[in-house]
Formats: C-alpha cells, structure tokens, sequence
C-alpha cells in the first residue's frame, strides 16, 4: 500500500537521482519497499552502483540484494544479458540456493522458454512444496503463455491453500475481469474487502464489478460501495462520485414502472453532483461545460 | 537522552519501591521471630508503595517523550495506490520493442 507521504517521498527521491543528485541506494530501497515497477531506473541507477566497485564493496552484504532486484528489473526491461550477468554472480555466490534457482528459472522464463521454466518451477515446487513465490511464478508463467484459465485453476489451487494472500486474490479478480466472468471477480473482491476494509480501492473495483453486472440489486449495492468509497477517500475519488451519479440514474430508469422508494437518492445525487462540479472547476475548467451537459442528459433519462 | 527529569523520577521510584520490598521482607523476618500472621504490610510500606507508584508512572509518562495524535482522516495516510503485484509479473510485454540504453552492461 503505497500512501500519499510515500509516494511523494518516492517522486522527490527519483526526481534527485534522475537529475544527478545521490540519494541511489535509498531510492532503491524505497522502491523495493513499496514494491512498485519501475524497472528501467532501478535498473540504470542499480547498474551505476554495481559497476562502480567502491560504491559497491560499501553496501556489504547488502549488495546481494541489489544484485537481485537489478537481475529482475533487467529481465523486465528484456536486457537478459545484463541479467544473466547478475544471476551468474549470484550463483557463484550461492551456489546451492532455492532463491537463485528462482531467479535462473524466471530468466528462462523472460527469454521465452516456456517448457523449460515449467520444468524448473515443478522441480523447485518438489524440493518445497510450500513456496509461495514458486506458486505464484508458476501462474505468472500461464498467463504470459495466454493460457488464462490454466493461470487460473492454479491459482485457485494456490488460493485453496493460502488463503489470506491479498495479492492472489485481486490477481484472481483481474484475470476473472479480463474473461468477463464478474460473478466470480466479484467473490474475488468481497474476500478482499473481507480481510481489509479500509482501503477504498477494493470497494471501487468491487462497485465498478457490480455496476457491470447489472440488475437492480446490484446497482443498490454498488451505489452503497461507492459511498463507501468516497467515505474513505474523504471525498476525493472522482470515479466514485461519477458512480454514484450513474448507478442512481440507473436506478431510477430500472424502477420507472415500479413504485419509486425515495429513500435519500435524490439527496445523495445532487451532492455529487455538485461535488463534481466543484473538483472540475478547480482542475479542469474548460471541460466543465461537458459535464454539466453529461449530468442534464443523465437528469433526463432518469 | 541525558539525565532529564523523568529519568531522575523514575530511577527514585524504582529505589523507593525496591525499598518497599526490602522492609517487607524484613517486616515478615521479624513476625516470625513474633510468631505472628502476616496479614499485610505495615502502614509506612503502604505509603511507600502508593508514592512509589505514582513517581514511576510519572516517569513512564514523560520519559518516552510526547504523544503524537492520531489522524486517521488526514490526507498524508490516504493509500494512493495498491503495490503492483511484483509476484506476477510477466515479461513478455510490449516493452521488448524499446531500444536499451547503451552502456547497460555489467562490468566484471
């Protein structure tokens, strides 16, 4: 989770090393922290430190480290070379290491050799069944060959095993997303939001599952998680106060013949609305005049 | 931290509670040499304890220094973005068309 300070603190930090300033290392560890992917700087400035064998002999033991995120930074920017460099000293290191298997197994994974990889993850599952990052690797590698539901029977596998793996799960609710299947994408994101209520992004994704869904229920449902969104984000997720507008004229287009419970809505609507309009107003003023024109049309078929 | 205050409080309430327990000790030495019940310990040793605690907590209180008050709707601690999911990242993206920078080599 990255939050605001962390993220501002990553920009300034990647702004000082982009421009020449020091501050390297701490940048890199940062990133590897908050777990983001920005692998073509990590690995330009990873490459400045390792090549340069005082800045190098300093970090210690650390320089292990380093050496492995610049070897996967380098697989993602496809220099396999520069990888395969990394992953060599790494095994002349550590010669009989689980974790420089993985790394062997994901460079032949980058380099397109599919059967191969699956070889070496099934073996390196063999010696240790219970290695998460194998699991994980293993369906990384069906859905890079296209093979999505294989990708996901594993990681139903994987899931029926490890259950409290937040990542695992919003994985599985993204491919179940890319394959249109919202039912079991939205399963995927009730657990999510099962195990950490407070962090809005999942009651977003969850409200966008059941806004697509459709159906008057979930439409009620929906409008209830982008409340909810907005409630944690103090108000400032756009894409929430749009959804509020758009589940509730939904509503009252789907309830037009039925008898109309007037419980809050139209309250609820003319404030976002005016939300709405206050933050366009703020950021983007030319285009004000577009949304009042979108919310009249959207007044009128409702 | 140096020898502020709080410490100095402190370091007196514990030598005044352990104080305490070295008559309490003493005071049961002496009512087995009466025979008598130990019912509890004599009132001097309940004052010492009752001043003794309130010194500590004092000095629990200030020593650590001051308490930072929680904002739970600030806008500092409003997640941003999710982590991107590291684990299952796949390498075969569009990425492979961009041309590397020159000079990205490993030196060995």
């Amino acid at each position: 989770m990255v939050t605001k300070t962390e993220e501002t603190q990553l920009n300034r930090l990647e702004s000082q090393v982009d421009n020449g300033g020091g501050g390297a290392w701490e940048y890199l560890c940062l990133v590897r922290k908050l777990k983001v992917r920005r692998s073509d700087k990590v690995l330009k400035h990873g490459l400045s430190i390792l090549n340069d064998s005082k800045k190098r002999s300093s970090l210690g033991p650390e320089e292990w480290t380093l050496y492995e995120q610049v070897a996967i930074a380098a697989m993602d920017c496809h220099s396999l070379d520069v990888a395969k460099d990394c992953v060599n000293v790494l095994q002349k290191k550590f010669p009989e290491s689980k974790r420089v298997g993985r790394l062997e197994a994901m460079l032949l994974e980058a380099k397109g050799s599919w059967g191969q990889a699956e070889k070496a993850y099934s073996s390196l599952l063999e010696d240790n069944p219970f290695d998460q990052v194998v699991h994980k690797r293993r369906v990384a590698l069906a859905k890079a060959q296209g093979n999505l539901s294989g990708a996901i029977e594993w990681l139903n596998k994987y899931l029926e095993t490890f259950m409290a793996d937040h990542d695992a799960w919003r994985e599985l609710a993204e491919i179940y997303v890319s394959l249109q299947m919202y039912k079991q994408a939205a399963f995927c994101y009730e657990e999510l939001i099962l195990s950490q209520p407070t962090v809005p992004l999942y009651h977003l994704s969850y409200a966008d599952v059941l806004y697509t869904l459709g159906g008057l229920e979930n439409l009620m449902t929906a409008k209830k998680y982008y409340s909810s969104t907005i409630e944690l984000t103090g108000g400032k997720n756009t894409r929430a106060l749009f959804g509020i507008c758009l589940c509730t004229s939904a509503i009252a287009q789907l309830s037009k013949g039925r008898n109309k419970e007037d419980k809050d809505s139209p309250d609820l609507q003319s404030l976002a609305t005016a939300a709405l309009e206050k933050e366009y107003k703020q950021r983007a003023s030319g285009k004000l005049s577009v949304l009042t024109s979108a919310f009249k049309s959207l007044k009128v078929s409702s | 931290m140096g020898f502020s205050l709080g410490v100095v409080i402190g370091a007196v309430g514990v030598l005044i509670l352990s104080h305490a327990a070295y008559a309490t000790s003493q005071y049961r030495g002496l009512l087995k040499i009466t025979e008598d019940d130990f019912s509890g310990p004599p009132f001097n040793v309940v004052v010492e304890l009752i001043v003794g605690l309130v010194l500590c907590m004092w000095a629990a209180l200030a020593v650590p220094g001051d308490f930072l008050s929680i904002h739970p709707h600030s806008d500092e601690n409003r997640i941003v973005s999710l982590p991107d999911n590291l684990d299952f990242m796949i390498f075969n993206h569009r990425g492979k068309v961009f041309v590397p920078e020159i000079n990205m080599r490993l030196k060995r």
